[in-house]
Parts: C-alpha cells; sequence; structure tokens
C-alpha cells in the first residue's frame, strides 16, 4: 500500500472539500496523504477493518451522484465506480449522499445515504442492493429529518452474529434487526422527550440518535449520543437508561448535547463524548475544547481536555467527527468543524494536533494496514 | 438505425468529462435525449448514472439544453431530438 507499510496506523479524514490521509509507524510523527476527490465532499471514508487493504470513500458529487470509490494504494489511484447505491424508481426517492460505510461481518460493504437508507455490496463497492425491508419499511413517509437532513449515519454489525444489526437514522430512530434485515423493529424507549425530564415509554418513537457505539467487550452493550442526552442499553433491558454523570447539560434539551461518540477498542464500559453547549450553539461549551470519558459504562464521566485548546474554541465536532484505532494504548482522533485533527495516543490522556486548516472535517476513521 | 434516429451533438463539461473517456464533445445517433444520455452510457458505461437520478430524471444541479432551450425539467425520454441538434450537459453553479 504504496509507502505505508504493515502495522501502520492510518486515519481517513473526510471533509468539505476532499478526502485527507495521515498514516504513522508511530503515532508520534504523521505523513499527510491528498486531498483526494478535489472540491468534492467526502461524508465518511474507512480503511476496511477485516485486511487493512482497501481504502473506500463515500463521495458526494452535488452535480454527479454519490458514489463509494476504492483505493488499494492509500490514495494514489481511486476506482469511481460505475453506479452508486439507488433506490428504485418507483419509490420516489433518489440517494444525495453516502453518509456512512461500515464493513460487514461476512465481509460484505454497508452503505448508509441520505434520504435515510441501507444498501449492501458484496463486490467492493461496485454494485449495491438495498435492504428494502428497512428502505421501503411503512411508515417511512413520516420519518422526520434531523438538521443534517433524513440520514442514515451509524451502522453497527454484531460481531458475533451476522443476522443481526442495528442503524440509527436522523430523526427516525434506532432500528434493530435479527435475522439479516428481512424486517426490522425500533429500539427507542428511555429516551428523553425534548427539554423535559420525562422519557419514551414506546420503542416505535422517532428520536434523533446522533451516534452509537458498541461496548468494545461487549457488544450487546450500547452507548448513544442523542440529541436530549447520553444513554446507555443492553440486551435484555426493557429500554434506555440515562447515563450521563458528569457531563455538562443542554440548557434546552434537558440532556447533555453532542454528535460524536466512540468507544475504547478494548476496555470494557469506556467511550468517549464531545459535549457541545447545546441544539442551539453547536459549539464546545465556553470556547474550551475537552472529550468526555466514561470507564465504567456511562455511570460517571470525567473531562479530558490536556493538549487540547482551552481558550476560543468555538466549533463542533460532527457525529463522525471521532474515532479510535485499534492500538494498546488506544488512539483516538478528533476533527473539528474548523479544521483541526487532534490525537492522543495514550486514550485520550493528553492530545496534540496532528493538523490545521484542513476544509470542514465531516469525519475521521483510523485503521491498521494490514488489518487488525 | 433506429427509426426516428438523427445524428446529434453532446457537449460536456470538464467535470463530466472523467466519466466518457476524457473528451468534451461526441457525436451520437438519438431521437430523444434519453436515447443520447443511453448511447454515451453504452460506450461509458456508469455514464448515464452521473446524469439520472434514481427516478430517471436529470439529477438535480444538473442543466441541460437542446441548442438555446433549457430542458432538464423534462423527463428525458420526453425531449426529442432532430439532426443537427446540439446538446449542452452543463452543473448549474449556485452557493458561495
Amino acid at each position: 500500500m504504496a509507502d505505508a507499510k504493515k502495522g501502520e496506523t492510518v486515519v481517513t479524514v473526510g471533509t468539505r472539500k476532499g478526502l485527507f490521509v495521515f498514516h504513522s509507524k508511530d503515532r508520534r510523527r504523521w505523513k499527510k496523504r491528498g486531498p483526494y476527490f478535489e472540491g468534492v465532499e467526502i461524508r465518511h471514508a474507512i480503511l476496511d477493518p477485516m485486511e487493512g487493504k482497501a481504502l473506500y470513500a463515500g463521495v458526494t458529487s452535488e452535480h454527479w451522484g454519490p458514489m463509494v470509490s476504492r483505493s488499494t494504494n492509500l490514495g494514489d489511484r481511486w476506482d469511481l465506480g460505475k453506479e452508486g447505491p439507488r433506490f428504485t424508481k418507483e419509490s420516489g426517492l433518489t440517494v444525495t449522499r453516502i453518509w456512512q460505510l461500515q464493513q460487514g461481518v461476512d465481509g460484505s460493504l454497508y452503505a448508509g445515504t441520505e434520504p435515510a437508507g441501507l444498501f449492501r455490496s458484496e463486490d467492493h463497492g461496485v454494485t449495491w442492493s438495498s435492504v428494502d425491508a428497512l428502505n421501503y419499511r411503512e411508515g417511512r413517509d413520516k420519518w422526520p429529518p434531523g438538521g443534517g437532513g433524513l440520514c442514515l449515519h451509524t451502522i453497527l454489525p454484531y460481531p458475533k452474529d451476522v443476522k443481526r444489526m442495528l442503524v440509527g437514522i436522523s430523526a427516525a430512530g434506532i432500528f434493530t434487526t435479527n435475522n439479516g434485515g428481512s424486517s426490522w423493529r425500533m429500539y427507542d424507549a428511555g429516551i428523553r422527550e425534548y427539554g423535559k425530564q420525562k422519557f419514551f415509554d414506546k420503542e416505535d418513537t422517532s428520536t434523533c440518535v446522533h451516534k452509537m457505539v458498541r461496548d468494545p467487550t461487549d457488544p450487546a452493550i450500547l452507548y448513544q449520543q442523542n440529541h436530549a442526552g447520553v444513554f446507555r442499553r443492553s440486551r435484555g433491558d426493557p429500554e434506555w437508561s440515562v447515563a450521563e454523570k458528569g457531563l455538562p447539560v443542554a440548557k434546552s434539551t434537558g440532556g447533555p448535547f453532542g454528535f460524536s461518540m466512540v468507544a475504547h477498542p478494548h476496555d470494557r464500559g469506556t467511550a468517549y463524548v464531545v459535549p457541545l453547549v447545546g441544539d442551539y450553539n453547536r459549539v464546545t461549551p465556553k470556547g474550551a475544547m475537552a472529550v468526555f470519558r466514561t470507564t465504567n459504562g456511562g455511570k460517571r464521566w470525567e473531562r479530558l481536555s490536556k493538549g487540547l485548546p482551552q481558550k476560543d474554541a468555538w466549533f463542533n465536532v460532527l457525529r463522525d467527527g471521532m474515532r479510535a484505532d485499534d492500538g494498546d494504548p488506544a488512539g483516538l482522533y478528533v476533527g473539528t468543524t474548523t479544521g483541526q485533527l487532534y490525537a492522543s495516543r495514550n486514550d485520550g490522556n493528553s492530545w496534540e494536533l496532528i493538523a490545521d486548516h484542513l476544509p470542514q472535517v465531516q469525519s475521521v476513521e483510523a485503521g491498521t494496514v494490514g488489518g487488525r | 438505425m433506429v427509426e426516428g434516429e438523427t445524428r446529434v451533438r453532446l457537449e460536456l463539461p470538464t467535470g463530466l468529462r472523467q466519466f466518457a473517456g476524457g473528451k468534451g464533445s461526441y457525436e451520437v445517433r438519438a431521437a430523444t435525449l434519453a436515447d443520447a444520455i443511453a448511447r454515451l452510457n453504452e460506450e461509458f458505461p456508469g455514464f448515464a448514472y452521473r446524469v439520472l437520478d434514481d427516478q430517471v430524471k436529470m439529477r438535480r444541479y444538473v442543466l441541460v439544453f437542446v441548442n438555446e432551450d433549457p430542458v432538464a425539467h423534462l423527463r428525458p425520454e420526453d425531449v426529442r431530438l432532430k439532426g443537427g441538434d446540439t446538446v449542452h450537459i452543463l452543473p448549474s453553479v449556485a452557493g458561495g
């Protein structure tokens, strides 16, 4: 893979104006490649986690349609593809953006789109098939869009069972399948009603999930950054439960507001969020950037800010703006809407700036050349 | 030759040429705009995807003129072409 060697850490940074790729042997000194797809928005890009050989980029050309492109040499050459995911003509829908790429347990590639749709490719993104039971689910005409549009932005395969998967759609809510996508049910009970300390008691309630992750040691445990707070749920729980102690609370929503969330790659009960002031002011509180970490499954969060700007840092970290690599200790990467890329190589205890003046960061992903 | 087909010219903008062999101008035989796009798609698979949405209408930010007449709002199969027509495909320009 070009000049990157097996075992190197790769960080893909999707921006409003192209894709940047950083790679490093030691996570101290970074080499930058790109920008690729000059002038075009890249909502999300990944290094395939299984083999660590191919980059996939969700390329959103406003003019020439959304595509998933693939590179097997770290961006030197891209296969532009022939066609992206498509809805049926009868649906009245047209895919406009690729919001999320995720490799399935069986090696297939999934794409989450706007308008909200889930598509699957078994040939590295060359052709796509629609997950019809979700995409044309009864009631989708009532799915409300979030501020960024009606988008399917989170895809969580279940590591031990190819038939299980959860997806997050803003602002329709969370949908889950346990039969390979043949049928889906909603999974939203327990989420806070906007601005209140009341909680929805029905699963089939549209809530605005912003990001959702699985616990690294028990994938049946989920954590969620929602528009209206931070929540945790284990399989078998009757509903989501609040997991917010130690996080700043937004005046408007009734709970902590933010977009991004990431799980630690190894440590049980450990996850990270970047709180913002609120939905009325989507910037870091008091102009001081901090990542918050829980190490006990959301019972308590601690503020991490060493090396992060504590003055005049007025930016957002979008829903895919933070990721972890699989190192030990873990590397974490945060991209901002003002074009900074911060990295930690010690579980978030301290941070340093590894890139500045990038275009607005839409997404960050981390992987390892040659796979895990 | 299919009945009704006639020789027309397609003019492509810079951003679209990468999906059509790199050239900016092609002559094809076509009776309608849909035919013209289909002819180019036969030569360059995937070209049609770049200009047509999932409803097989022109993409939202793609403009099409037949000579000087705007036709992007019409269904491509309803846009009749005649010999010597020039079809201009352009990206709409907007934003800041």
